[in-house]
């Protein structure tokens, strides 16, 4: 329904930009007009399509509450006496009914006969708020015609008019995603602050268990939940170190091979090839850590232990033999291989940005190519790296997928690679999928996880894009 | 009739005021159009019968004293496009060689010939010989690294390394390991930036960055790092087109200076700069070598149609 109203709108607006064109065209003979006739059309347009634009959209946001509130407000009072969500089951079969489709429920004796009644109301109600929605648009974009014709004079400032409306129409889209930010932080710290009301934020932040299963009825087995947030911290960061110590430096060197050794048709092939590694699906490294590195890593583990049972290492060997394929050191390897293609191709931009003027000075001296790296390079690139690491030590913290099917979910406080370990992040996907009781600690303590983590990477990435912002300045 | 753009007793003195073709001075630049006109058609006469208007003959007169840098035949192709057309220059020991002419003409390729620059260029080639000492610098032999110690290079725009002053002086005898002891090092770094003439300016502040300094003393501080490693001929890029008067005047008397120790080659704009601190000059148009020969011969009496109308300013 709506399409036909967008048809008319756009129908509409072609009329006003075509006739406000050709009326200031008339209008301006024997005057010096301020704009161009086809600004006047532009402004006409705009308001013809403006006003009728923000009806639509009003509509479309409080049209289906409307439609609630209309139809709960007339209904009989067998219907009204249902208890909350019976009432909404057979408000939807009504819908059903109303549409010509059979209901999904079999109502009993008075609902029943209720049941085509309140579906033609329905359908009225439906009806009504369409037409008159559509009407509203419509007579909005006539008024704003009209107020425009009456615009159309040599001496209005169309022009600048115009101006004006693709600016407010810019930052409108700009905010969009500003606010949206917002509201992401707002609900996080309202949620959190409910959390916080259950669990004291002292405990969250420094307690050193983390079990957050609450027993539901009294007689079930089961802790009351600990909340203590720093095995899951531990982890992150134990991950994250050994991601780092993988994509740091073969990202780093690769970038140094990329922008300072390869020949431009080898750069042609790498560069692209890293680019497209970088879009590769997370989960699909998942795989790779779960499938492939796991047990690759599992088994060598395991024949080392074997092989040192019974010597003088037995308590080490016992120990070996018996990794699991879900380890810390899986998913932190493979994250860092996710990595690479990260740091490097922001360390090849940041050395690409150190002038040639440098290297030309450090080869006229009789430097070599890596005399001139070590030397002048990376000493000039130094800040800018450390930004790129930054953002790659942001990227590993909220990283998900590769740790939720490689790092496990045991929260042990442990700094042993070969141990399981278990994230932020996992905790949160944990905490949340499946059947939820929106009330308990339980789930609530997915929000003072996402806002912690939110917090850390929020202010890692303000110090790396300060870093690497006033590095690039340097050299501007 | 004489073009007076040299200084000379005479521009110290006044004497020369009088002369009604004196040409007019300002900052230290000669105005084009300030060369007279009635004196440069007496030149074009003698042009017209002398030589043609172009052509693939050079005019050069061999100079007096030792050859540092023979070049015979070099041509530049960057991507198989052709920069530089078998040029052959006598570049002598402890005389600065001006290379001159129009942007685009040659003059910068050709100086990076002389210590390989060319060679960090992807798809340069350069064919020709150059000599260095009656040794050919193209020689698989020759390490370009080794060369490039013994030829320094000073660039258009200063290009000091983000580092302390101190570090900038003594990074090139730290990668040739030139000195062992940090005394020692000490001695290098203060009289290199003594020789450039920058010592009384930073000697309280060598560990403080280069990046700070002036653009002038930016400059004379990459012309100490330069000379800090001890080469034999030092190749200057423009090194004063990123400069005000006052610190160009400094930078041309450092050259001066310094052209009793080293071989020095400048390629420049300015044919004021070219004609005030150039023993030695070699005039480039289109890739070609046009005209070689003493500085004061080359202003006073160029042979060649071209260079006349060049250091004239009818082109470039």
């Amino acid at each position: 329904m709506i399409w036909i109203y967008l048809l008319i709108l756009t129908a509409l607006s072609a009329a006003a930009f075509l006739g406000g064109r050709e009326l200031a065209r008339r209008r301006a003979v024997g005057a010096h007009p301020h704009s161009r006739p086809g600004q006047h059309g532009a402004y006409a347009l705009i308001w013809v399509a403006a006003p009728a634009l923000l009806v639509l959209i009003l509509l479309s946001v409080f049209a289906a509450p409307l439609e609630r509130q209309l139809t709960a407000a007339g209904t009989p009072d067998v219907v009204a006496e249902l208890e909350h969500f019976r009432r909404d089951a057979f408000f939807a079969d009504a819908h059903r009914v109303g549409r010509g489709e059979p209901a999904l429920q079999i109502w009993e004796r008075p609902l029943a006969e209720q049941l085509p009644v309140e579906a033609r109301r329905m359908v009225r109600i439906e009806r009504t708020l369409q037409w008159g929605g559509g009407a509203a648009a419509i007579l909005a974009a006539i008024l704003g015609g009209l107020f425009a014709l009456t615009q159309i004079k040599p001496q209005t400032r169309a022009r600048n008019r115009v101006e004006g409306w693709i600016y407010g129409a810019l930052f409108i889209c700009s905010a969009i995603a500003v606010l949206t930010t917002l509201g992401i932080i707002a609900s996080l710290a309202f949620d959190s602050f409910r959390f916080f009301q259950k669990v004291p934020i002292f405990d969250f932040l420094f307690g050193a268990q983390w079990s957050p299963q609450i027993a539901i009825r009294a007689d079930q087995v089961g802790s009351t939940g600990a909340f203590g947030a720093v095995p899951l911290f531990v982890g992150t960061m134990l991950i994250m170190s050994i991601a780092m110590c993988v994509a740091a430096p073969i990202g780093l060197l690769s970038a140094i091979y990329l922008s300072e050794y390869a020949s431009r048709t080898t750069r042609a092939v790498i560069k692209p090839l890293l680019e497209i590694l970088a879009g590769v699906p997370t989960v699909v490294y998942g795989f790779f850590a779960a499938l492939t590195v796991g047990p690759i890593l599992r088994v060598f583990f395991n024949e080392i232990g074997l092989f040192l049972m019974g010597g003088p290492l037995d308590g080490l060997g016992q120990y070996l033999a018996l990794v699991q394929n879900q380890m810390a050191l899986t998913a932190g390897a493979v994250m860092g291989i996710m990595l690479i293609p990260f740091v490097s191709s922001l360390s090849d931009d940041i050395l690409n940005a150190v002038p040639q003027s440098l290297r030309d000075g450090s080869f006229a001296m009789g430097a070599t190519k890596s005399e001139t790296v070590k030397r002048v390079l990376l000493p000039a690139a130094l800040p800018g790296i450390a930004g790129a690491l930054l953002l790659a030590v942001s990227r590993a913290i909220g990283e998900t997928m590769i740790v939720t099917m490689a790092a496990g979910l045991a929260a042990n406080l442990t700094f042993n690679p070969l141990d399981t370990v278990t994230t932020v992040t996992v905790q949160i996907v944990t905490l949340l999928t499946g059947d939820q009781e929106f009330n308990s600690a339980k789930t609530l303590s997915a929000f003072g996880l996402g806002l912690t983590l939110f917090m850390v990477t929020l202010v890692l990435n303000i110090i790396a894009h300060r870093i690497v912002q006033t590095y690039r300045e340097q050299y501007d | 009739m004489k073009f007076r753009i040299f200084r000379s007793a005479e521009d110290q003195t006044g004497a020369g005021a009088a002369d009604p073709t004196e040409s007019v001075r300002m900052g230290g630049q000669v105005l084009p159009e300030a060369t007279s006109s009635k004196a440069a058609s007496a030149v074009e006469a003698r042009l017209e019968d002398a030589t043609p208007v172009s052509g693939p003959t050079v005019v050069a007169t061999p100079p007096t004293g030792p050859i540092k840098i023979a070049a015979r035949d070099v041509s530049v192709f960057y991507d198989g496009k052709q920069a530089l057309y078998d040029v052959s220059l006598d570049i002598p020991d402890k005389t600065v060689t001006a290379l001159i002419g129009p942007s685009g003409c040659g003059k910068s390729t050709f100086l990076r010939t002389m210590n390989r620059m060319n060679d960090t260029i992807a798809g340069c080639k350069v064919t020709g010989r150059i000599a260095m000492d009656d040794e050919d610098i193209n020689d698989r032999s020759i390490d370009p690294v080794l060369l490039r110690a013994r030829v320094g290079m000073v660039f258009q725009r200063p290009n000091p390394f983000p580092k302390s002053i101190y570090e900038n002086v003594a990074y090139g005898p730290k990668i040739h390991g030139l000195v062992s002891a940090k005394s020692e090092m000490d001695g290098v770094v203060e009289s290199a930036l003594k020789r450039a003439g920058l010592w009384e300016e930073v000697a309280d502040r060598l560990q403080s960055s280069a990046m700070g300094l002036s653009g002038g003393q930016q400059q004379r501080l990459v012309i100490a790092r330069a000379i800090a490693v001890n080469p034999e001929v030092i190749l200057m890029d423009e090194p004063c087109s990123a400069l005000d008067p006052i610190a160009t005047a400094r930078i041309e008397e450092l050259i001066d200076e310094l052209r009793e120790r080293f071989c020095i080659v400048i390629v420049t704009h300015s044919m004021a700069q070219a004609a005030r601190v150039s023993q030695r000059t070699a005039f480039f148009h289109m890739g070609r070598l046009v005209e070689t020969g003493d500085t004061e011969d080359i202003f006073q009496n160029p042979r060649e149609r071209r260079t006349l109308d060049y250091i004239t300013g009818r082109f470039g």
